[in-house]
């Protein structure tokens, strides 16, 4: 079992790291590599199509975030943006996974749906921008699922446990490990791409607006997949972590447990309780309410017209 | 990477989701009554998320993927299903916990389990008895009266499969009386080996579950 990044590095010396995991998969629970390739090979294509839908934006269920998708697609199409492509489309796949989230699409976690959009953001930016096989892609969606089990054997994947590092923190550590291996890094590489990725994102806390996952979820993936692709760079230029992955997974634990219960996802502190953040979490309040009485409505005469169906 | 997924959250979508479904699976009936009983940080979070939808939908038969999640109140009304939530303190447990009460013709099945992150789920109390059900392989669960031998004769039948045992874990409320099993598979278990199981004296109860999707 590959229990550490330090036991993964000393495995995966001179080796190709989805390999690496792919055999761990179908020792330890004896799924055969090409059932995972098969079902990596779908999810790439949920991504894919979640993004081109993505793209058109539209209202969140919230109503707090819709069109980010859209103004940057638009905006790169008529050449008005200043940064380079691979950057844009990073964030506007990112945009657009996390819009479709928000209106309660299909998407696929990675590792978890508030944080979505980082590792298909990253990856499939990459993928076009720098003419990589689809086919490596998934397996690097192999690279990004088993740096995130290893995390997860000492770390609950979720806000509610120790803010959004745990979250958007570990996707953008899986997405850099990701991009590192797409780049034809070494394993090395991928694991300081994911410790710098990490490192960067420690303390990072969980405060969404009105309980939704909207406000800053949407544009924070975007803006976390530029820092994990910069990450990678790093990583493949030889800089490397001087606090080793491990350490860096156990900091974040420590992190966590020490941040107060209003910063993991209850909405009762951080953003969630500016003056602006109370309004909009009244207002979802208000219409909740409103939702509720009108369904309770629904029902008693849903009921009246059985009891009146019956009576006939 | 994964699940596939209906958003927004997967603690609060697809996890919850899971875990309706695992009271829905032990139940094995159309649910009349489910009550959703919500420790307090999910309960000040799980509408913004849709945990509401997912929960429901979960506890009505829907996969995680479902495109109908959204629907799944509605859903739920016109199947004349009765929904409840409620709100409690369930002391050290994770933030993400719920208590599922489900009802259905002649039976009803209490889980307790939390939504850790990713989808992944950690049930850890079914009908009163301590578990350790995760959903991510074949699983028997076995209500019994509790006897020496019980669990040599039902490892026995297992073992006459072929089917190796992942993890075993039992508990009881007293000794002699009512208790509980909890088998991990590595490989789908039979019809025939199920009714070896069911007919095994003192056994009230056999329930397979096979991963949740």
């Amino acid at each position: 079992m590959i229990d550490s990044f330090k036991t993964l590095g000393e495995l995966a010396e001179g080796r190709d790291l989805a390999d690496v995991f792919l055999e761990s998969d179908v020792r330890e629970h004896g799924v055969p590599a090409e059932q995972i390739i098969e079902a990596l090979t779908k999810r790439r294509q949920v991504m894919r199509d979640c993004i081109e839908r993505g793209k058109g934006g539209g209202t969140s269920m919230g109503k707090l975030v819709g069109n980010e998708a859209k103004l940057l697609n638009e905006a790169f199409l008529a050449g008005k943006t200043f940064l380079d492509p691979l950057t844009i489309k990073a964030e506007l796949y990112a945009l657009s996974v996390m819009g479709e989230n928000s209106r309660m699409g299909v998407i696929v976690a990675a590792p978890t749906a508030g944080a979505g959009g980082v590792v298909p953001g990253m990856l499939l930016a990459l993928e076009e921008e720098r003419n990589v096989d689809p086919a490596k892609t998934v397996r690097a969606l192999v690279v990004a699922g088993g740096v995130g089990s290893i995390v997860a054997l000492s770390a609950h994947i979720s806000g509610a446990a120790g803010g959004c590092q745990n979250e958007v923190g570990v996707a953008t550590a899986m997405g850099a490990a990701a991009v590192a291996y797409m780049m034809d890094g070494t394993p090395q590489q991928s694991i300081n791409a994911a410790a710098l990725a990490l490192k960067n994102t420690l303390g990072l806390v969980c405060d969404p607006v009105g309980g939704l996952v909207e406000v800053p979820c949407v544009k924070r993936n975007a803006l976390f997949a530029v820092h994990g692709l910069t990450a990678a760079q790093l990583a493949l230029v030889g800089v490397a972590s001087v606090i080793p992955m491990d350490e860096v997974v156990e900091a974040m634990v420590r992190i966590g447990r020490a941040l107060p219960r209003g910063l993991k996802e209850t909405a009762e502190g951080g953003l969630a309780t500016t003056a602006t953040g109370c309004a909009i979490g009244d207002r979802l309040k208000d219409e909740a309410n409103q939702r509720r009485t009108q369904r309770a409505e629904e029902r008693e005469r849903l009921a009246h017209e059985r009891k009146a169906g019956v009576a006939s | 990477m994964g699940p596939v997924m209906v958003g927004p959250s997967s603690s609060h979508t697809a996890g919850t989701a899971r875990l309706g479904r695992v009271a829905r699976e032990i139940l094995d009936d159309d649910p009349l009554f489910v009550r959703f009983v919500l420790h307090p940080p999910l309960a000040a979070t799980y509408r913004g998320h849709g945990s509401d939808f997912a929960l429901v939908g979960g506890s009505i038969g829907l996969n995680v993927d479902d495109p109908r999640i959204p629907e799944a109140i509605r859903i739920a009304e016109q199947m004349g299903v009765e929904i409840e939530f409620a709100e409690e303190d369930m002391g050290e447990v994770h933030p993400n916990t719920v208590r599922v009460e489900i009802r259905g013709k002649s039976r009803s099945v209490q889980i307790t389990g939390s939504s850790i992150g990713g989808g992944v789920i950690d049930v850890f109390n079914i009908n009163g008895f301590s578990a350790h059900f995760k959903g991510d392989s074949p699983t028997l669960l076995l209500f019994y009266r509790d006897r020496p031998g019980m669990i040599s004769e039902i490892t026995g039948i297992i073992a006459d499969e072929g089917i190796n045992i992942a993890s075993l874990a039992c508990s009881r409320k007293q000794r002699g009386k009512d208790a509980f099993m909890q088998i991990d598979v590595d490989s789908p278990m039979s019809t025939e080996a199920l009714a070896r199981i069911c007919s095994t004296p003192d056994v009230a109860e056999a329930k397979y579950l096979d991963r949740i999707p």
